[in-house]
């Protein structure tokens, strides 16, 4: 019981700032976030025999993390009290909001406009900087399928921009230099 | 079409977060609130080995032909002989009932100790290839959500038996558990008024009938990897479609509350709508490329296949 603990706390030290910032990038209100990181870990918690150890825990987080969202979007994971200190915390992240600038708020809009299945995809790789492999474990899908769906997702997503017209005067207005993993 | 890497900057000029930054730090105090409260409760027991899924789409089957989705009925996969007889019938301070049922002979027994803990129930052991003759009380229909749960295998004993809860708190009067269990089958039937005795009769041989469709979604079958559960049917039909497969839609028939388990509705080849709900998909035993979607006209809370996630069932 206690070693589950530990175990715990120590995935949780080192996972924290990841999940808060994958919630983060996902949910349109910190409320939302702060709900989806408390459930992610409570799920892990009461999961703790399922839960991996080392670089594979955080990739069952993500995963977990995922449907947890799903869930929230469907209406079915109701306020905790314990996500509720947790807000003003994950408010902070949401002060200087990307889309507050003008060009991305259309790219924001084309990127809302695909699929879960597709954004999910395309976000694993740019925001949380995931390979192929790891993506196919998050997803419980194989790597040569993660290739070919995310081949796809990019494409549909070029394809989207280009519809809605999205023009780039350049690059480099878009995309500041510090943002270049 | 822009280039992979054009694609993935303007992806990551989204983040709301920073790609590579930590959202927050666990040195915060909401963070440190948020994990203290969470382990302050008990972490979950190890996981129970996976359902057969087999087991569960039987007793899916056999709860449409028997009792229309207002009952539970548990396929002979889940049970099986040879072990040591025992039930065991708990209460905890809430009034909910933890049932685990390992031995289908002792009936009366087991009546005696739900009837103890306030469970109204009536029991009857009933025979392979037996029923008992319906109708024997009025079935109740309005089943209130979380009065029982869909009867699991016990965690560690796999086919050994089965377990569930009942909260006895939202028994109305005059309503009973009606219970028939068997090695090869289990029924579980809310009723109201008074029941009458369980009269053994054959039972029709055209349930056991091998089914015409299985699962389709899962390793070596036709759509193995792919997911449509709670998805919509203008999500997934495209994709197999694209595929060549010849669609069919089963529309489910949920029972109030949507308990788990669902009767089976028409099958139809013409399209429905495309915000229909996707629970599973089956594929034909005998026509190759033939696929049944199971679909619902709305979304329920859970997926009624599964009584849940499929996730918390099927893991491969």
């Amino acid at each position: 019981m206690d070693e589950e603990r530990a175990r715990f706390e120590s995935v949780y030290q080192e996972t924290y700032g990841l999940i808060t910032a994958y919630a983060a990038r996902r949910c349109d209100s910190p409320q939302d976030a702060a709900d989806v990181v408390a459930e992610t870990f409570a799920v892990a918690w009461r999961r703790i025999h399922d839960l991996p150890d080392g670089e594979e825990a955080t990739l069952w987080l993500y995963g977990t993390a995922r449907k947890v969202l799903a869930n929230h979007y469907r209406g079915e994971v109701r306020r905790q009290a314990r996500s509720v200190e947790l807000d003003t915390e994950m408010a902070d992240l949401y002060g200087a909001s990307p889309d507050s600038r003008v060009e991305l708020s259309a790219i924001t809009h084309v990127f809302r406009s695909l699929s879960d299945d597709d954004r999910e995809l395309l976000a694993l790789v740019a925001w949380e900087g995931l390979d192929r492999q790891e993506i196919a474990t998050v997803l419980g899908l194989s790597r040569n399928a993660v290739r070919i769906r995310l081949h796809r997702a990019r494409r549909r997503f070029a394809r989207a921009l280009a519809e809605a017209d999205v023009r780039f005067t350049s690059e480099s207005r878009l995309i500041p230099a510090e943002r270049q993993l | 079409m822009k280039n992979t890497d054009d694609i993935d900057t303007i992806t990551r000029s989204l983040a709301r977060v920073e790609p590579g930054r930590p959202g927050g730090q666990a040195s915060d105090a909401g963070a440190r609130t948020l994990l203290a409260s969470i382990t302050a409760t008990e972490p979950g027991p190890p996981a129970a080995p996976p359902r057969p899924y087999r087991a569960r789409r039987l007793f899916l089957g056999l709860a449409v032909a028997a009792t229309l989705a207002v009952g539970i009925v548990v396929g002979q996969g889940l049970l099986r002989t040879g072990v040591p007889p025992s039930y065991a019938v708990t209460k905890d301070s809430d009034g909910v009932v933890y049932v685990k049922l390992r031995d289908f002979r002792d009936a009366a027994g087991l009546t005696r100790q739900l009837q103890e803990l306030n469970v109204p129930a009536v029991v009857d052991y009933v025979p392979p290839g037996k029923m008992c003759r319906e109708p024997r009380g009025t079935h109740v229909e309005d089943i209130p959500p979380g009065l029982y749960s869909v009867p699991e295998n016990i965690p560690g004993e796999e086919g050994r038996g089965w377990q569930m809860r009942i909260d006895t708190r939202l028994f109305k009067p005059g309503q009973t558990f009606v219970w028939t269990i068997g090695e090869q089958t289990t029924t579980t039937i809310l009723m109201t008024g008074p029941i009458g005795p369980c009269v053994l009769e054959d039972r029709p041989v055209q349930k056991e009938v091998k089914p015409d469709y299985r699962l389709a979604t899962v390793k070596g079958r036709s759509l193995a990897g792919l997911r449509v559960d709670e998805k919509t049917v203008g999500e997934v039909l495209p994709e197999l479609r694209k595929r060549g497969l010849k669609v069919t839609f089963l529309i489910m028939e949920i029972a109030p509350g949507n308990p788990g388990g669902f009767g089976e509705g028409p099958t139809r080849t013409t399209p429905v709508g495309d915000d229909w709900v996707v629970w599973e998909a089956e594929e034909s035993i005998r026509e190759r490329g033939v696929i049944r979607l199971l679909v619902t006209d709305k979304r329920y809370d859970r997926n009624p296949v599964y009584g849940g996630p499929r996730d918390n069932v099927i893991k491969e």
